[in-house]
């Protein structure tokens, strides 16, 4: 009988008390929200072992601070003295239904099964000041790469990796960029 | 042409083990400048004598912080930078980007946007494998089918010319559809040029894909098992040349695959010569799948009503993949309401294929590295974003 | 010049011991180098992709005397073809370097020429002139490989102004950058 995306869902929820379905899940995907970081290895091993989720797809986290800032981006001088500095595009978020802004960082994994044609996202909160949770490396080496980048770029930190440096930024730039309070500090290529 | 390697060359008989003779690893740097890196990719590779011990790719040579410009760009401004990330096919990019904010906005495509990005789709593919043919040939040592490969892209890219006016970086597929339209004149020349391309193809099996050098050099080189490559989250070609059957046009179809008739190239070994061939078999059903949804194109809108000229999509997330010529390309796109996307992530085929380079360089000979690295066909642009 | 040419035949039939030819030093070595400008291989991103294509059939480089050389030590002109990122702007200083003087930069496209598309990035440099000299820029985005070419031109028309008076090398950058209106030509 081939898997559905509910019994997915029924036998994660099962497996993990403090689950739930997430009330915005990413549009036509099961989405399940996690409850601790804890769940998360249990949740990966019922996904790997017994639902036949061999795919990690993504991981990657949203950081639902607030609008971004503007001092996270570095422009040059306009050399032109005729042209005047072009605006900042407006940019008017509103946070809607289900969506606010709130000091944390949303983790997503994208799960696939490539048999069955499925796919299935897991979310985790965690709090922005202390992001820690625990690495999928062992049980999916296609975590690695992704996880440095989340760290990189969003200093999340994954306790249990074997690898956890910086992957993408240069090694002078400090701070994580993808956050929106991210303030960028100038470095000798700025002007 | 037996193209087995002889065994006292194995890896292993070549790692010196008297224990009166000194030895020490070596340390190679290959990059970030390098001929064949294809981009500005750094190699750091730990050689003891010819048999590599440890691989580390390192990358961000190229990283241009895409994901936290498209924070302050409207929607249109964004599918420009889309382009360039596999800048070698940039029609699957926009294409990505588009079907994640129209599922975001609610938009319905027309049938003949569809049709047209389902065509400028596979035509780039047909031209990024070409590139890789061109450079995976220099990359091995035979110069001439790069020629050949580049001169037939260039018909590829009169066509595009033609349409948008842009050779690399089109910026064609937009919110809601597409940005310009095709006349007979236009299909016409299509059309020769698929008639052109058939009977090339078959010259580049007897030039190069069936040439005993280069069989030798591929064939029993960068062996990826089917569990290694499910584990590691390859995508694309390197994927289907492993044996596994996972096309995204086909298990999760968009823009109207599921109505034409092709088929998906799988590789036996998941060697260097099965993922090459992967490529060449597509690109003859890249030609297939352009002849029928020329044959049956619809006529009617370009782009979908009621998209607003600075959209705003309702807030919400979304995810958006296509197969892109180099694998899954994956779009997650969070809209807080607002006129630029809140977070946008690019599930980058490139940047997770690149890492499985770290499993099988480990025990090889340095000599073969470059045959691996060509086989995985990255583009660093998608790999630093 | 041309006059000396025109009448070159004939007053070369008269001269004992063969044909000669009369220009000044400075027009001969510039003759060499404009001919045979040799560029490292080095495409940083999608401008690579058009610089490709102008070594390839279409519009053969091959015909300028263009060949591209992969060490820094063989090339004498170095075509920054893509974005600089600040990682890579280390290397690049490497590259431009180890090159044998007289050198020349072509920043090709609008990344190389002003930070381009990412002109807000925090890890772009806003442009090659930012740590190398640079002699021609070329515009687009990314330019068009007859655009490449007549880059190419356009340097091979400043290499004719040369002089072997302004010192051996003979390279008329400063190091800060060329668009100090101070100094060279």
């Amino acid at each position: 009988m081939p898997l559905t995306k509910e019994d997915v869902i029924a036998r994660l929820l099962a497996r993990l008390p403090k689950a739930e379905a997430a009330s915005v899940p990413v549009r036509d995907y099961p989405t399940v929200r996690l409850g601790a970081p804890e769940d998360l290895p249990a949740a990966a091993r019922l996904l790997k072992g017994e639902l036949g989720f061999e795919y990690l797809e993504m991981v990657t986290a949203v950081d639902w601070l607030g609008p971004v800032r503007q001092e996270g981006f570095v422009s040059s001088r306009n050399p032109h003295p005729f042209l005047a500095q072009a605006p900042a595009p407006p940019v008017t978020p509103v946070a809607g239904p289900g969506i606010s802004y709130h000091p944390i960082l949303d983790m997503l994994w994208s799960f696939g099964n490539l048999r069955e044609n499925l796919k299935v996202f897991l979310r985790l909160a965690v709090p922005r000041d202390r992001p820690e949770v625990p690495t999928l490396t062992g049980l999916f080496p296609a975590a690695d790469w992704q996880e440095r980048e989340a760290f990189d770029l969003l200093g999340i930190r994954f306790t249990g990796h074997p690898n956890l440096i910086k992957i993408l930024t240069p090694d002078f730039l400090t701070g994580h960029p993808l956050r929106k309070d991210y303030v960028h500090q100038k470095d000798p290529y700025d002007e | 042409m037996n193209s087995e390697p002889r065994p006292e060359m194995a890896a292993e008989n070549l790692i010196v083990t008297n224990p009166a003779l000194q030895t020490d690893t070596m340390f190679v740097n290959m990059g970030p400048q390098h001929p064949s890196t294809h981009g500005v990719l750094r190699l750091g590779l730990t050689l003891s004598g010819e048999v590599i011990t440890k691989a580390v790719p390192d990358i961000g040579y190229l990283h241009r912080g895409t994901e936290k410009l498209m924070e302050t760009r409207t929607y249109n401004q964004c599918v420009v930078l889309t382009d360039r990330w596999d800048y070698c096919s940039a029609m699957p990019n926009n294409l990505a980007f588009c079907l994640a904010a129209e599922k975001l906005i609610g938009a319905k495509v027309p049938p003949r946007a569809e049709a047209l990005r389902v065509v400028m789709c596979e035509l780039n593919r047909i031209a990024s494998h070409l590139i890789f043919l061109g450079t995976y040939g220099i990359d091995i040592g035979a110069f001439t089918p790069f020629l050949y490969a580049f001169r037939e892209r260039e018909m590829i890219l009169d066509l595009y010319e033609m349409l948008c006016g842009a050779r690399l970086t089109y910026n064609y597929i937009r919110l809601g559809g597409v940005a310009a339209d095709i006349d007979a004149g236009w299909i016409a020349k299509c059309r020769e040029f698929l008639e052109f391309i058939k009977p090339r193809l078959d010259e580049y099996d007897t030039l190069l894909s069936f040439n005993p050098i280069f069989l030798v050099r591929t064939k029993a080189i960068g062996l990826i098992s089917k569990d290694s490559a499910v584990a590691w989250g390859l995508s694309g070609p390197n994927l289907r040349g492993s044996g596994v059957n996972y096309d995204v046009r086909k298990a999760e179809p968009y823009c109207g695959y599921e109505q034409y008739d092709f088929e998906v190239p799988l590789g036996r070994t998941g060697s260097c010569w099965d993922r090459y061939f992967c490529r060449v078999q597509e690109m003859r059903q890249s030609v297939r799948i352009i002849s029928a949804a020329l044959a049956k194109l619809p006529s009617g809108e370009l782009l979908a009503k009621g998209i607003a000229k600075i959209p705003k999509p309702p807030p919400g997330e979304a995810y958006a993949h296509v197969e892109a010529s180099r694998g899954d390309l994956g779009i997650y796109l969070v809209s807080d309401g607002g006129t630029a996307p809140y977070r946008l992530h690019v599930r980058a085929p490139c940047f997770v294929n690149l890492a499985v380079l770290q499993e099988i360089l480990v025990g090889k000979k340095v000599a073969d590295v470059i045959a691996v690295l060509g086989s995985l066909d990255i583009v660093l642009g998608e790999v630093d974003r | 010049m041309g006059i000396v040419l025109d009448k070159l035949p004939a007053v070369a039939q008269a001269v004992p011991g063969g044909q000669i030819v009369l220009t000044t030093t400075d027009y001969f070595i510039d003759l060499g180098r404009k001919y045979s400008l040799w560029p490292l291989t080095f495409g940083l991103a999608c401008c690579a992709i058009e610089m490709m294509a102008a070594y390839a059939s279409r519009f053969d480089f091959d015909r300028f005397g263009v060949i591209p050389r992969p060490s820094p030590r063989q090339a004498d002109l170095l075509l920054i073809a893509g974005t600089v990122t600040k990682k890579m702007a280390e290397p690049i200083l490497e590259i431009y370097h180890q090159m044998p003087e007289p050198r020349f930069v072509i920043a090709m496209g609008s990344c190389a020429n002003c930070g381009g598309p990412y002109y807000d990035s925090y890890s772009v440099v806003k442009g090659a002139d930012r740590i190398i000299p640079v002699d021609v820029y070329i515009a687009g985005c990314p330019p068009r490989p007859e655009a490449l070419i007549h880059g190419v031109i356009e340097l091979q028309k400043k290499i004719a102004r040369m002089k072997l008076a302004k010192g051996a090398a003979a390279t008329f950058q400063q190091e800060k950058g060329s668009r100090d209106p101070a100094g060279g030509i």
